[in-house]
């Protein structure tokens, strides 16, 4: 099942994503948390910790300045820019990370 | 990758994709026609919330991203409610009352269910669970 | 003349800082231009402007030039005349330009775009005070959307949320084009520790320090400005920022003279 939260910035949608993620697996589904923002937050709703989520930010900035390979597939994705979270949740951070660029 | 490349191309599963999408509509007007099962539209009880949820829920209809629940969040009193209910007409809202443990834990960077399980907002959002499944078994 | 521009965290308060900001830079005195170029309306609130979504007429503009942008003010429309027609006028005066209609139209919507960004860019900067609020997050500001400011304030709360799109957003000034000044404003702040959390987290100068005022929790319910419901705190705060902002200007010694082509 694939759920889409979307929202006015503030309005708690990724509190609401985290907790829902987490509710999901203690009821013994396997879940996936997929921060698609572009200033991604959900590991810390999550409960992955505040320099947890700051690694899988740094590991995008380094895809997005060619250190790193691009994961192709779905699976690589997950094992690549993924963690795991309590309760079981695998957290994956798909965004693209804006750099300033002069136009 | 894009994010709705993503979404929409993630093989059919038994396993639950909680996707976080951008704040705003811009990722919702990108994604793919039917690539999600449901969409949740957050939605707090002030005018510039309940506006830009009335947007998402008429982008997510137009291109069929599956049922659509609104969470009325970050509810005080019955008139937050009510104002969220009457926005939003036909479609279910579970409502979600502000809580301070929500606060606690966007201020210490933790997840609310870490700071206390037994929280109301969590037993609120627990309640889609069943909701959600329902729905999108039918 | 203040160029200024607020970014930050979706619902880090940008909006009702800027549409406060606005007004009372302009009951200073100086003729204010507030622009909007989040797709969502969110200025016009606190501004104290009846959110409607006032398309500007497709005719406003004409197809560009080969190799230009797509869309460009039709002839003998300029700027000032652009502006002078399709701005609305709010409370203290304060004059405010829509980024553009944004139900669902998308066609519509990108010549808007570019009428916006056109005015914007080619505007006599002497003319104007510009106050401006950009969408939520890092997209808009990172791509250039401030370029007008010569001031970029980089507004958050004390949360880890808040402050990594504030950490991200203060890569701007890497860019080519940054502002001249890139300086943050603490919202929702409740006690000294959280001004010590953000200054550390961001090792920057935390310029304003907006306190934690319910009224500006009511008046966001209540689709009012903070200036016309309760101002207390919060306007307050806004005020000394306004003066803070002012006074940056004059050690530069460049009012009235400094504008980016």
């Amino acid at each position: 099942m694939k759920i889409a939260v979307v929202g006015k910035g503030g309005s708690g949608k990724t509190s609401v994503s985290g907790v829902l993620a987490r509710s999901f697996a203690r009821s013994g589904h396997n879940v996936i948390g997929l921060d698609c923002d572009t200033n991604p937050n959900l590991g810390l709703s999550l409960g992955v910790g505040d320099l947890e989520t700051e690694r899988l930010l740094s590991l995008r900035d380094q895809i997005d300045e060619g250190e790193q390979q691009h994961a192709h597939t779905w699976d690589d994705i997950l094992d690549a820019y993924g963690t795991d979270a309590p309760d079981g949740v695998r957290l994956t951070v798909v965004n693209r990370i804006d750099n300033p660029e002069p136009d | 990758m894009s994010a709705e490349q993503l979404l929409s191309s993630v093989p059919e599963s038994d396993t639950v994709i909680v996707a976080d999408l951008e704040a705003g509509i811009g990722t919702l007007t990108r994604l793919p026609e039917a690539s999600v099962d449901s969409t949740l539209v957050i939605v707090e009880p002030t005018p510039r919330s309940i506006d830009v949820g009335q947007r998402a829920v008429l982008v997510a209809t137009e291109r069929k991203q599956g049922h659509i629940t609104i969470v009325a969040n970050k509810v005080a009193t019955h008139e937050d409610e009510e104002r969220i209910r009457t926005a939003f007409g036909e479609h279910p809202v579970v409502t979600v009352p502000l809580d301070p443990v929500v606060v606690a834990a966007d201020r210490q960077g933790a997840s609310p269910v870490d700071v206390d399980p037994n929280a109301l907002a969590i037993s609120a959002i627990g309640g889609l669970v069943p909701v959600l499944i329902e729905t999108t078994d039918t | 003349m203040i160029r200024i521009a607020f970014a930050g965290k979706g619902g880090a308060g940008k909006s009702s800082i800027s549409g406060s900001f606005a007004r009372l830079l302009s009951r200073r005195g100086g003729p204010v231009l507030a622009v909007d170029s989040d797709p969502l309306p969110g200025m016009a609130y606190s501004l104290g402007i009846a959110v409607d979504d006032h398309p500007t007429p497709d005719n406003v503009v004409v197809e560009g030039p080969e190799g230009g942008p797509k869309w460009v003010l039709r002839p003998g429309l300029d700027a000032a005349g652009f502006i002078d027609t399709y701005a609305s006028t709010g409370p203290d005066d304060v004059r405010y330009l829509q980024f553009g209609n944004t139900w669902g139209h998308f066609q519509t919507l990108q010549r808007g775009q570019h009428a916006w960004s056109q005015v914007v860019r080619e505007m006599d900067p002497a003319a104007w005070n510009v106050v401006g609020d950009l969408p939520g997050g890092t997209r808009q500001a990172m791509f250039g959307w401030a370029k007008y400011a010569d001031v970029l304030a980089v507004v958050t709360e004390p949360t880890p949320k808040s402050l990594h799109v504030a950490r991200r957003l203060l890569n701007i000034t890497k860019a080519e084009w940054a502002p001249s000044q890139v300086v943050v404003v603490a919202n929702r702040v409740d006690e000294d520790e959280d001004i010590e959390r953000i200054s550390n987290a961001l090792d920057r100068p935390v310029i304003g320090s907006v306190p934690n005022d319910p009224a500006v929790v009511e008046a966001d319910k209540l689709a009012l400005s903070p200036l016309d419901h309760r101002p207390g705190p919060f306007v307050e705060a806004i005020e000394q920022l306004v003066g803070v902002v002012e006074s940056t200007y004059d050690m530069d010694d460049q009012r009235a003279t400094k504008g980016k082509p």
